[in-house]
């Protein structure tokens, strides 16, 4: 018994000094040898706990930065709330700097206030006038196609009627010129008093020739025989025909082009540019007036201009290219059959300097134009 | 012994040394919980001081892995403090936990002093400042720890053998 005490005492006592021995050693170690052997503990049976270790101190960070990450969240939702608005805001103002460039000249552009009151959601405040050469009866255009007309004219502002109005009427025509008619709101039984406004965003193409037939989606554009408007101003698309009591005539429902509640910044044409014939072309396309209100959007993208440039110099640089290789390939070829590619001077009319145009006018919504243009001068330039 | 205790104490054991890796960096204080201490010395007083010497220079291995340069004090300090605690461990067979406390106070104190001393890192002020000042409010803090979870592994431990 007392020999098993003593021997017990005595593993006790080995064990004890050698746990020390090795724990001195490790001390003493060289220091890329401790590491080598902490990396090897870190690696092995540590690796579990050193996880645990780091996401509780994950977990702690996180707890201690929680004020300042709601705060952020809170900013980030806010601004977030407001981003669809100001896309879309991008989008139209895009659309509008698209539509400037492909006019040209003889604009104004303007803010639409559109007033709450009762009776006045068909009509809208614009922040031009006199001063910037805005005259009565001109037209207010978007880049979805006609908005409305200039009713009555101040110096710095403006009111217009929307094609809501009960007044509005405007020549038309299909696309295609085949048929034409007068445009009206389409107003339902109880909206057609003087105060009453139409109880939807419809148009009606009436008094069309009855041998003319339209068939639902052909677009309707302005016709310019009124001499209001110029031609060629897209108004909307035809929905179907409405029965009426009249048979010499037929009428469309016409699904608009501009939605009044998305009117927020128009371009109010100058009197000079209504008789302009190049109007026409702004909207002009073979398929339908919304790949035309895409293309003046994509004339506004800033970026589509720069890849449009960049493609056209890298054309011309290929051409100049394959010009020089031709060049030093002086022999003569019996075969007349081109080889693809091969160096052409550039006949395509785009390739050629364009022609000298009429400055463009700027039109700044910002401000209004008086502060800009004191002297009245809208840049109406032909 | 028989196995179920064993089986207990090494349970408990590893929750304290789970403990140590995640509850110490969540509170993150100046002067921290060491769940190892405590974990070394309820296993110390169950085993004889060879073993308890054995398994603190483990447990200090483990803990050493994650500071190199300090790479073999920690083990150093386990093992006197594991075999100090299974040579004395008749002290604390008492069900006391004033006494328990100031167990667990002198374990961690210890620890810290015999750790300090050989990581030979601090001097003058310094050192006197961590020993005097920030060990024993870092003991204490363990040992209030200590005989919390002493309180609440109570079924487990079967304190009359403590």
């Amino acid at each position: 018994m007392a020999r098993a005490v003593r021997s017990g005492t005595r593993v006790d006592t080995v064990l004890l000094v050698a746990c020390c021995a090795m724990a001195l050693l490790a001390t003493v170690l060289p220091l890329n040898l401790r590491e080598a052997i902490a990396a090897g503990l870190r690696r092995t049976v540590v690796a579990p706990l050193l996880s645990l270790q780091q996401q509780a101190e994950r977990g702690r960070s996180a707890f201690l930065s929680r004020e300042a990450t709601t705060g952020r969240l809170d900013s980030v939702s806010l601004r977030n709330m407001q981003l669809a608005k100001l896309e879309a805001e991008n989008e139209r103002l895009r659309a509008l700097l698209g539509l400037g460039r492909q006019l040209e000249w003889g604009f104004v552009s303007a803010e639409a206030l559109r007033s709450r009151g009762i009776g006045e959601d068909n009509t809208v405040t614009l922040t031009v006038g006199s001063r910037a050469g805005v005259e009565s009866k001109t037209p207010v255009i978007a880049p979805e196609g006609l908005v409305g007309m200039v009713l009555t004219v101040d110096p710095s502002s403006s009111i217009a009627i929307l094609w809501t109005h009960t007044d509005f009427a405007a020549s038309a025509m299909s696309a295609d010129r085949s048929a034409y008619g007068i445009i009206y709101p389409h107003l339902s039984e109880s909206g057609r008093g003087e105060d009453t406004p139409p109880e939807r965003y419809l148009l009606e193409l009436r008094g069309v020739a009855f041998r003319s037939a339209l068939k639902p989606g052909t677009a309707i554009v302005t016709s310019g025989l009124g001499g209001v408007y110029p031609a060629g101003i897209p108004i909307g698309t035809v929905l179907g025909e409405l029965r009426t009591s009249e048979g010499w005539a037929r009428t469309y429902l016409v699904r608009p082009a501009v939605r009044p509640p998305d009117v927020s910044n128009v371009i109010v044409l100058l009197p000079r540019k209504t008789h302009d014939p190049s109007l026409d072309r702004v909207w002009r396309s073979t398929i339908s007036a919304d790949s035309a209100a895409r293309r003046i959007a994509a004339a506004g993208d800033s970026l589509a201009r720069r890849a449009a440039a960049d493609s056209m110099r890298s054309v011309e640089a290929a051409a100049a290219r394959l010009a020089g290789d031709s060049a030093a390939r002086a022999t003569p070829r019996t075969d007349t059959t081109s080889r693809p590619g091969a160096a052409r001077p550039p006949a395509s009319p785009s390739a050629q300097p364009p022609a000298p145009r009429p400055a463009p006018v700027r039109g700044d919504t910002g401000r209004p134009p008086a502060s800009r243009r004191p002297d009245g001068a809208n840049g109406a330039r032909p | 012994m028989n196995w179920t205790r064993s089986a207990r104490a090494v349970l408990a054991f590893a929750l304290l040394v789970l403990l140590h890796y995640t509850v110490r960096p969540l509170l993150g204080w100046r002067t921290p919980v060491d769940f190892l201490v405590i974990a070394v010395l309820l296993s110390a007083v169950r085993v004889r001081p060879g073993a308890a010497a054995l398994i603190g220079f483990l447990t200090g291995l483990v803990a050493d892995s994650l500071t190199p340069s300090a790479f073999g004090a920690g083990a150093l300090a386990m093992t006197a403090v594991g075999a100090t605690a299974s040579w004395l461990k008749a002290v604390f067979f008492a069900d006391n936990v004033v006494l328990h406390g100031f167990f667990f106070f002198v374990g961690k104190w210890a620890y810290d002093i015999v750790y300090v001393t050989a990581e030979r890192r601090m001097h003058g002020v310094e050192l006197a400042t961590q020993l005097l000042l920030w060990s024993p409010l870092s003991a204490a803090l363990t040992a209030l720890a200590g005989v919390i979870l002493l309180l609440m592994l109570r079924p487990v431990l079967e304190p009359q053998a403590v």
